[in-house]
C-alpha cells in the first residue's frame, strides 16, 4: 500500500460528551482499507460511545476533533447518509420493531445503499436469492423474514440478524459493537464466519469487544486498548491475549 | 327547558313526521325516541364523555333526512364511483343517505342471513322501541342513537340463524347529500340467533367528497353461542361530520369481535356500548384511528361485564398528525356478579405533529374481587431508538417515520381477516399517510 492511500477511517483528537459528561477524551485512531481493528477496554472506557458516534446517534456531542471516512468529513453526514456511504453499525442491543418486517427492512436498506452507489433497485427475484444465500451463512431460518424486525428474537438471533444485514448491505466500514456479548460458542463461530466472509482489501472493520474470545475467530490486524476515553495502548493480536492474561488493570494502571 | 338546539330538532321532526310515516313503519317508535330526546337533549361539550368530540357543527346542521329531498343532478354517478371493489363471497347491500339502493345491491339473502330493508319490513316492526331508554350511567350514551331512531328513513334489518358456514355481508353506507340539504341516518338492526355466525363489513363512504352530516346507529343482539366478526371502516370525506352509536348485547358464550378503522371525516365521534350479559360471553375490540390536518377522531367505548367468566380484550391505536385530535376513552365495568371475568386494555396514541393532540383514557370500575384486569395506556412520540435503527440502515427519514407509523397501527390492522378488505384498508391508510400505494407495496 502506498503512503498516499487515503485511510478508510481517520479519527483525530476526538472529544465527545454525553449528557454533559465527557466520555471520549482526545481519541486518535487510523484504520487502513482492508484492515480489521479491535477496540478493547474495560466497562465505561468509551467503546460503545465510539461506535455510536461513528454511526451518528443523536445525543452524542462532538466538542473537538475530527473523523474522516474515505477522506470525507463523516461527522457532517446524517446517520442515513453515513449508512448509504458504506458505514454499518452492528448494534450491541439490536432494536425490536414489531410491525416492520425483516424483509422490508433488508430491501429498503439495500435499495437505499444501491441508490447511493448509482445502482438500480434490486430485482425482487435476485433479492430473495441474495438474502437466502446470506441467511444460510448465518444459519437463520427463512421464517424470520416475515417476522417483525428482531421481534421476539433471542439475544443470539438478534446478533446473527445484525450480521445478516451487514452481509446484505456489504458496507465499506463495519463497526461491530460487542457483537459477541451474550453469544454461546456456536453462535460466536457463526457470527465470526459471517464477518470473515466480508473481509477484503476494500473493506475495514472495527470490532468493539470486552473479551478476546471473538478475536480468536476474527483475527485482528491491530488491537487497541481504550482506557478513560483514549487509546492507552496498541499492538498486534498478541496484545489481546496478554490483556486476557493480565487483566485491564494492567493497562489502566499504566494509563493513569 | 329544552335548549334552542333541541327545540329546533323537535320542530324539524314535527315537520317531517307525516312524510316519514308514509315511507317507514314505526311511527310510534320514532315519536317515543323524539320525546325522549326532547327531554335529554343532545350531548354538550360540558359532558365529561363528550369533551373531545366536535359538537359545534350541530348548531348549523339540518336534521331533516336528506332522503326526503330529491337527489342532486349526477348523484347516481357519484355514488357508483364511490363504491369500492367487491369482496369475494360477500353479499353487498348499498344504502345512499341511509336509504336502501336495490339497483346497487344484491337480492335479499336467502341463506342463513336474512337482510331486509327496514322500509320494506312492514308494520310488524312497530311493536316497541328498539333503543332502550337512555341512561347516562351505567350504559353507553344513546342520545345520538335516539336522533337516528327519530329521523331514520330506512336501514338494514339482519337476522342470522345457525349454519355450517358463517354468513358474509357487506353494508355500504354512502353519504352523498351536503349537510345544509339534509342529514344521513344509516341504521342497522342486527339479530344473531343461537349459534348464528356472521362476518359483517360496515363501511361508511362519501360520494364526490360531499360535506355530509351522518348520524348512524347499529344495534346487535347476539344469542347464546353466536359469533359476530364486525368490520367497521369509516372513510367519509374530509368535510363530513359523523356521529355513530353502537349497542351490542351478548348472551351466554357469544363472541363479538369488532375491528374499527377510522380515517375519514372532518370530525367523527363513535360511541360504543357492549353488554356482556351471559356467562362466558367475550368481546374483542380493536380500534384504529388516524387524524391529520384539523380532523377530530373521538371514540368512547363502554364494556359492561354483567355475568361471570366474561372476557374483554380492547386495543386502541391512534395517530394524530398536524393539528388533529385523536381521543379514545375506554371504560370497563365489572359488575358484582361477574366473578372470574378477565379484561385487558391496551390503548396507545402516537403524536406525529407538534400541534397534534392525543387523549387516551382507560377507566376501570370493578365491583367484585375475583377478576383479572390489566390495562395500559400510553401517548407519546415515535421511539427514537427505533428511528435511529432504521436510519442507521440507510432508510430516508420520511420512509423510516412512515414505516414506524405503519407498524404502530399493525396491532389493529393485523386483526382484519378478510384479505381484500385488509388490502383496501391498507391502501387507504397508506394514502392518508401521504405516501400513495407505494408504501403498502414496500411493506407487505
Amino acid at each position: 500500500m502506498t503512503r498516499a492511500a487515503t485511510p478508510m477511517l481517520a479519527i483525530r483528537d476526538l472529544v465527545v460528551t454525553v449528557d454533559g459528561k465527557q466520555i471520549l477524551n482526545g481519541l486518535t485512531l487510523e484504520v487502513a482499507a482492508g484492515e480489521v481493528h479491535a477496540i478493547m477496554g474495560p466497562n465505561g472506557s468509551g467503546k460503545s460511545t465510539l461506535a455510536h458516534v461513528l454511526a451518528g446517534r443523536p445525543g452524542y456531542e462532538v466538542t473537538a476533533g475530527s473523523v474522516s471516512y474515505q477522506g470525507r468529513d463523516l461527522l457532517a453526514l446524517a446517520p442515513e447518509e453515513r449508512a448509504r456511504a458504506g458505514v454499518f453499525l452492528g448494534f450491541q442491543y439490536p432494536v425490536e420493531i414489531p410491525g416492520v418486517n425483516n424483509v422490508y427492512l433488508l430491501k429498503a436498506a439495500l435499495n437505499a445503499v444501491r441508490k447511493a452507489r448509482g445502482l438500480p433497485e434490486v430485482d425482487a427475484f435476485d433479492f430473495l436469492g441474495l438474502v437466502r444465500e446470506k441467511m444460510q451463512v448465518m444459519q437463520i431460518d427463512e421464517s424470520f423474514l416475515s417476522r417483525g424486525v428482531n421481534e421476539g428474537f433471542s439475544g443470539g438471533e438478534k446478533k446473527r440478524n445484525e450480521i445478516l444485514q451487514m452481509l446484505v448491505l456489504e458496507p465499506r466500514l463495519a463497526v461491530l459493537d460487542e457483537t459477541d456479548s451474550g453469544l454461546d460458542i456456536d453462535a460466536l463461530k457463526i457470527v465470526a464466519a459471517g464477518v470473515n466472509s466480508l473481509r477484503s482489501p476494500e473493506r475495514s472493520c472495527l470490532v468493539v469487544t470486552h473479551y478476546q474470545r471473538l478475536l480468536e475467530y476474527v483475527v485482528p490486524d491491530v488491537v487497541h486498548v481504550l482506557v478513560r476515553g483514549r487509546i492507552a495502548r496498541s499492538g498486534d493480536r498478541t496484545l489481546a491475549i496478554e490483556l486476557e492474561r493480565r487483566g485491564y488493570d494492567w493497562v489502566s494502571g499504566e494509563a493513569a | 327547558m329544552a335548549s334552542p338546539l333541541t327545540a329546533r330538532i323537535a320542530e324539524q321532526h314535527a315537520s317531517v313526521a307525516r312524510t316519514l310515516a308514509a315511507r317507514l313503519p314505526g311511527a310510534a317508535r320514532r315519536r317515543l325516541a323524539m320525546e325522549t330526546l326532547a327531554r335529554t337533549g343532545l350531548p354538550g361539550s360540558r359532558d365529561e364523555n363528550w369533551k373531545y368530540a366536535n359538537l359545534r357543527p350541530l348548531e348549523r346542521a339540518s336534521f331533516t333526512p336528506a332522503a326526503l329531498t330529491p337527489p342532486a343532478a349526477g348523484a347516481d354517478a357519484a355514488v357508483a364511483a364511490a363504491l369500492p371493489p367487491r369482496l369475494a363471497d360477500f353479499m353487498r347491500y348499498v344504502f345512499v343517505d341511509g336509504v336502501f339502493a336495490p339497483l346497487l345491491s344484491d337480492a335479499p339473502g336467502t341463506g342463513a342471513a336474512r337482510v331486509t330493508s327496514l322500509a320494506a319490513r312492514g308494520d310488524a316492526a312497530d311493536a316497541g322501541p328498539a333503543v332502550p331508554a337512555p341512561r347516562h350511567e351505567p350504559g353507553a350514551d344513546q342520545r345520538f342513537a335516539l336522533l337516528n331512531e327519530a329521523f331514520a328513513t330506512d336501514g338494514a334489518a339482519i337476522e342470522v340463524t345457525a349454519a355450517p358456514e358463517a354468513a358474509r355481508l357487506e353494508l355500504l353506507f354512502v353519504a352523498s347529500a351536503e349537510a345544509q340539504l339534509g342529514a344521513s341516518y344509516p341504521r342497522v338492526e342486527l339479530k344473531l340467533g343461537p349459534a348464528g355466525r356472521l362476518v359483517l363489513v360496515e363501511r361508511h363512504l362519501s360520494a364526490a367528497g360531499a360535506a355530509s352530516f351522518v348520524t348512524s346507529a347499529v344495534s346487535a343482539e347476539l344469542a347464546r353461542g353466536a359469533a359476530l366478526d364486525h368490520y367497521r371502516v369509516q372513510e367519509l370525506s374530509s368535510r363530513a361530520i359523523a356521529f355513530d352509536t353502537l349497542a351490542a348485547t351478548l348472551a351466554q358464550e357469544a363472541s363479538y369481535r369488532l375491528h374499527a378503522v377510522g380515517s375519514g371525516a372532518a370530525a367523527c365521534r363513535s360511541t360504543l356500548g357492549v353488554r356482556l350479559a351471559g356467562e362466558h360471553a367475550r368481546v374483542a375490540l380493536a380500534v384504529a384511528a388516524l387524524g391529520d390536518r384539523t380532523q377530530v377522531q373521538d371514540a368512547y367505548a363502554l364494556i359492561e361485564h354483567l355475568a361471570p367468566h366474561t372476557r374483554t380484550a380492547q386495543t386502541f391505536r391512534g395517530i394524530s398528525a398536524a393539528r388533529a385530535r385523536v381521543a379514545f376513552n375506554g371504560k370497563i365495568v365489572v359488575a358484582r356478579d361477574a366473578h372470574g371475568s378477565d379484561s385487558r386494555q391496551s390503548l396507545r396514541g402516537l403524536l406525529a405533529g407538534p400541534e397534534a393532540e392525543i387523549d387516551v383514557r382507560p377507566q376501570l370500575e370493578i365491583y367484585t374481587d375475583d377478576v383479572r384486569c390489566s390495562h395500559g395506556a400510553t401517548a407519546g412520540k415515535l421511539d427514537d431508538n427505533m428511528l435511529f435503527y432504521l436510519l442507521s440502515r440507510g432508510l430516508e427519514r420520511d420512509s423510516a417515520l412512515r414505516a414506524l407509523k405503519w407498524a404502530f397501527l399493525e396491532d389493529v390492522i393485523a386483526t382484519i381477516e378478510v384479505p381484500e378488505l385488509r388490502r383496501q384498508v391498507e391502501e387507504r391508510l397508506a394514502g392518508a399517510m401521504q405516501d400513495g400505494a407505494a408504501l403498502r407495496e414496500e411493506l407487505i
